[in-house]
């Protein structure tokens, strides 16, 4: 076995052992799983009302059904996002911050083991956790989503490899981050970087790109700083959930499809991609500088 | 034979407005040789065997372990070295820190076999099924030495290595070093306990303020009539400002 695959399979069985992360995960399935119940009960009390005569006399039941199913889904894309960050989160902050604060880097590095093997292990461990437990979550998610029948199964998948390619960044940029300095203070400038600033500009891009905004030199000036963050994966199953709601709606939900982001091109994955390569060589400079 | 460890002229400092932590330090070490770091807190000794190490670059000057750079990983492939204070991944047991270490000195399944019980048993911690968050400092010490002797180095660098353990603990490195010496193993102690380093030692070195004092075999650094003690301590405390024995508040109470 090699120093690269050494290091990913004892960072694994770290992390396994970790109880962040196993609480990331439980509140994550639990969410899920609650998510799930407490819209079928109130999928079943107003379907029982309807039935009573309280259904809205310009709503067809069937129509007002699938609405709440629908919303099922787009709360169960919600959740999944934010649990993932959580959990993109709880590995970046600990996979390789914990062996360079308590001093374990000492004896690693002073084996015959190249900081890129060392690296490279890490960021092998890293997303095969994140995989593992964002799958676990998929698969309960997807079987949560029987309790409302079927036919969304694409647009989970869809939005399951949007999120792992969120998060696979964030966890990166984290990762990279605290071997830098210290892991709560990089998470927060993860946070402010990924979450605010790179959020913020791509919200105001979209909002552009719509015509929303019309000013030429506001649309000039976030088409250059879109290409300077990285783009938050979007599936298309984002839109086609809320255009189905205001479908449903009609009128009243037109104003909603202004601030749902476009589903992710082509050149955004070829974007997210090279964020992703940028952030491992990142990562890889910030440990071979590395002094223990 | 090629030397074990070459170190010329080698200057450290952390930041650029610190003084040096290591100032021009040149000292070679063979293999069969014991060598003796020594110095007060804060004299650089652990700052050498970092760079000798490869976990330090050094600012200016030349290292060498088994003549190539030691951030080479190749030429660290017989180093053993337990740090100061050692530490380890918390969540694992020590056999799995040492199965772990064993597959980044590249040592196969069957070696791994072999080694990492006999090893176990040496440091007392075959038995231990806890989780290394939970061991003493004396069993991370312990643990420390093991991971070290893993790979049957040519070279072992021992760090403070009996800082934190008890008497039998201290004899069994003792004759660990004694006995890696008669196989041809180097070894570069650092060490406060004098007794233990006159003890082991054929050459030693005394380091303060980063730079060596007095370097030679232990007949040249302690005449006769005296002990390697009186001689660290002449040499340090003539490089060193005086300083009051005792804070006032304690000499004012003997006083009434």
């Amino acid at each position: 076995m090699n120093g690269a695959l050494a290091i990913a399979r004892y960072t694994l069985v770290e992390l396994s052992r970790r109880r962040i992360l196993l609480v990331f995960f439980v509140i994550g399935a639990l969410g899920i799983l609650g998510l799930g119940v407490g819209l079928k009960i109130l999928y079943s009390v107003v379907s029982s009302n309807n039935q009573g005569g309280f259904a809205p006399s310009n709503v067809d039941p069937a129509a007002f059904n699938r609405f709440i199913e629908l919303a099922f889904v787009s709360y169960i894309f919600g959740a999944l996002g934010i649990f993932g960050l959580l959990i993109a989160y709880g590995i970046g902050m600990t996979a390789i911050y914990h062996d360079l604060d308590s001093g374990a880097a000492v004896s690693i590095f002073s084996k015959p083991v190249s900081r890129v093997a060392f690296t490279s292990g890490k960021i092998a461990a890293a997303l095969a956790a994140l995989l593992v437990i964002m799958g676990v979550l998929a698969v309960e998610a997807r079987l949560v989503m029987f309790l409302f029948g079927g036919g969304l199964e694409n647009a989970l998948t869809g939005a399951v490899l949007a999120v792992i390619g969120n998060t696979m960044v964030v966890m990166l940029l984290v990762l990279a981050l605290s071997t830098w300095m210290n892991n709560i203070v990089a998470a927060i400038a993860a946070f402010i970087y990924y979450n605010v600033i790179a959020g913020v500009i791509s919200f105001v891009h979209n909002l552009t790109d719509s015509g929303v905004i019309g000013s030429g030199i506001v649309r000039t000036i976030f088409d250059i700083l879109y290409w300077l963050v990285p783009h938050q994966l979007v599936s298309s199953a984002t839109g086609d959930l809320v255009r189905a709601q205001v479908a449903i709606q009609g009128e009243r939900g037109t104003t909603a499809i202004a601030g749902v982001p476009p589903a992710s091109t082509t050149g955004d994955v070829v974007w997210w991609a090279f964020v992703v390569c940028v952030l491992c060589g990142l990562l890889y400079y910030s440990v071979r500088r590395r002094e223990v | 034979m090629a030397g074990v460890v070459s170190v010329d002229g080698l200057r450290k400092r952390y930041r650029s407005r610190d003084p040096w932590a290591v100032d021009g330090v040149t000292f070679a070490l063979e293999p069969g040789q014991a060598f003796g770091l020594l110095g007060p807190n804060g004299a650089g000794k652990s700052t050498v065997v970092k760079i000798i190490a490869g976990l330090l670059r050094p600012d200016e000057g030349k290292v060498e372990l088994f003549g190539s750079d030691p951030g080479n990983p190749a030429a660290r492939k017989d180093l053993g070295f337990a740090p100061e204070d050692p530490d380890f991944p918390k969540f694992l047991r020590a056999a799995e820190v040492l199965d772990y270490f064993a597959s980044l000195l590249g040592l196969d399944e069957q070696e791994r076999k072999r080694r990492i019980p006999e090893t176990l048993e040496f440091a007392g911690l075959d038995k231990e099924r806890r989780q290394v968050r939970q061991f003493s400092k004396g069993m991370k010490q312990r643990l420390g030495i093991a991971q070290a002797i893993l790979g049957r180095p040519k070279l072992l660098i021992l760090d403070e290595p009996t800082a934190d353990l008890d008497p039998l603990g201290r004899r069994d490195v003792r004759a660990l070093i004694d006995q890696l010496k008669d196989s041809g193993v180097a070894v570069l102690l650092n060490s406060h306990l004098l007794s233990e380093v006159e003890l082991v030692c054929d050459t030693v070195a005394i380091m303060a303020k980063g730079r060596v004092l007095k370097e030679g075999t232990m007949a040249e650094v302690v005449p006769q009539g005296k002990n390697l003690e009186d001689v660290f301590v002449e040499l340090v405390e003539a490089n060193a400002p005086p300083r009051d024995q005792l804070p006032s508040f304690i000499t004012e109470r003997n006083k009434s």
